[in-house]
């Protein structure tokens, strides 16, 4: 049941035509501001009613009506904007109808606290070389940073004095601004995915900072 | 604003109401070339003047296409058909059928009027023989009781035109 006709293409080049700049914030439905706003993976918007009626009521697929891609409900991805999402005067339920609500925003898990990301073995040497400076409140940023890392990972505490924990545990880049060469072009390597390689070491590092955040908790107990 | 016309059809719902309004605006600022909506206060049913491409075999001929919106538009496709006299064309009969996926099976609530007029003019445009489908006399016969396209059980061509 093909047609001859090639309407993918004629249909598609209008039916995005926002002559307006708000149109791209428009259910592709309705075309209005969208209710309980829901997008595609493939990056369609819609309000969460009009796709669910569209998809369990009137369509004989499980097809986004922009683009034809498959559409996974568990895949859906809500838009919750600021502030509580106000009853919409125009509402759109229709009676008899039940519709859910809209499937939930899959969480990914937290970002890890500070971690081992920017440690390598150049920054090790560094912060080996200064460790009983440790007690010395943390004499260098990038030390401190280090420790930081070093702490929460494998005692599940924070440092103090470094409230922006979160900060740089959330980029797997480079926080502090550091030129990859300064590193030794040595991969940043990340717990999340070790190369065989790098688990190696990463679990070779952190034996070592065990070690060492040991020596340094006892010196401080001890001080 | 409902339909006096198309009296065996539910008034517009207020989604649909709503829909075509922003439908028509944007009709007004960007209409697809080659379309002239004919303006009257009835927002349940467009008629809309197609003037054939240059250079295609309708050129310089002007048809009239009838849209009429079902009550749950855009969920619900709308009825589309050429008013008689309907272009001589394989996948048009000459009660001004349209034998076209996307008016049927294949409609979604994401396309628009504008889309549709895209569509059929580029079917238009790409015949290459005047002439009618092989079953026309006997579906318009079928049709003699006023039943609408939307009622028939298409199958689609699967030719080039
Ligand atoms: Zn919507
Ligand atoms: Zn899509």
């Amino acid at each position: 049941m093909a047609s001859g006709f090639d309407e993918s293409t004629s249909s598609s080049s209008s039916m995005g035509n926002g002559g307006n700049e708000a149109g791209n914030f428009e259910c592709n439905i309705c075309f209005d501001l969208p209710q309980d706003p829901i997008v595609t993976l493939c990056g369609h918007l819609y309000c969460w009613p009009c796709l669910y009626k569209w998809l369990h009521i009137h369509s004989h697929s499980q097809e986004c009506p922009v683009c034809k891609a498959l559409v996974q409900e568990e895949k859906l991805v809500p838009i919750y904007g600021r502030g509580k999402t106000p009853t919409d005067p125009r509402s759109k339920s229709v009676p008899g109808i039940h519709i859910p609500n809209r499937p939930a925003g899959q969480r990914p898990e937290t970002a890890p606290p500070p971690n081992i990301n920017n440690f390598s073995p150049h920054g090790f040497g560094l912060m080996g070389g200064f460790a009983p400076m440790a007690t010395a409140r943390f004499g260098s940023f990038t030390l401190s940073a280090a420790f930081g890392g070093l702490f929460s990972s494998l005692f599940n505490l924070q440092v103090h004095g470094f409230p922006n924990a979160t900060l740089y545990g959330a980029t797997p880049g480079f926080p502090y601004g550091f030129p990859n060469a300064f590193h030794g072009g040595h991969t940043p390597f990340f717990p999340q995915q070790p190369a065989n390689q790098e688990q190696q070491a990463d679990n070779y590092l952190k034996l070592l900072l065990l070690v060492i955040g040991v020596l340094v908790i006892l010196a401080l107990i001890s001080s | 604003m409902t339909s006096s016309s198309a009296p065996s059809r539910k008034a517009l719902s207020k989604i649909a109401c709503n829909r075509l309004q922003k439908e028509l605006v944007e009709w007004q600022v960007n209409p697809p070339a080659g379309f002239k909506h004919k303006v009257t206060d009835n927002l349940q049913r467009w008629v809309i003047e197609v003037n054939g491409a240059s250079g295609t075999l309708y050129a310089n001929e002007t048809y009239q296409l009838q849209v009429d919106f079902p009550e749950h538009y855009p969920m619900e496709a709308p009825q589309v058909i050429f008013i008689p006299p309907a272009p001589q064309h394989p996948h048009i009969y000459s009660n001004g059928h349209i034998c076209l996926d996307i008016l049927y099976d294949s409609w979604s609530p994401a396309m628009t009027v504008s889309s549709i007029c895209i569509s059929i003019l580029s079917m238009l445009s790409s015949s290459t023989a005047k002439q009618r489908p092989a079953d026309n006399d006997r579906y318009v016969k079928n049709c003699r009781n006023g039943r609408s396209p939307k009622e028939t059980r298409w199958w689609f061509h699967d030719d080039k035109v």
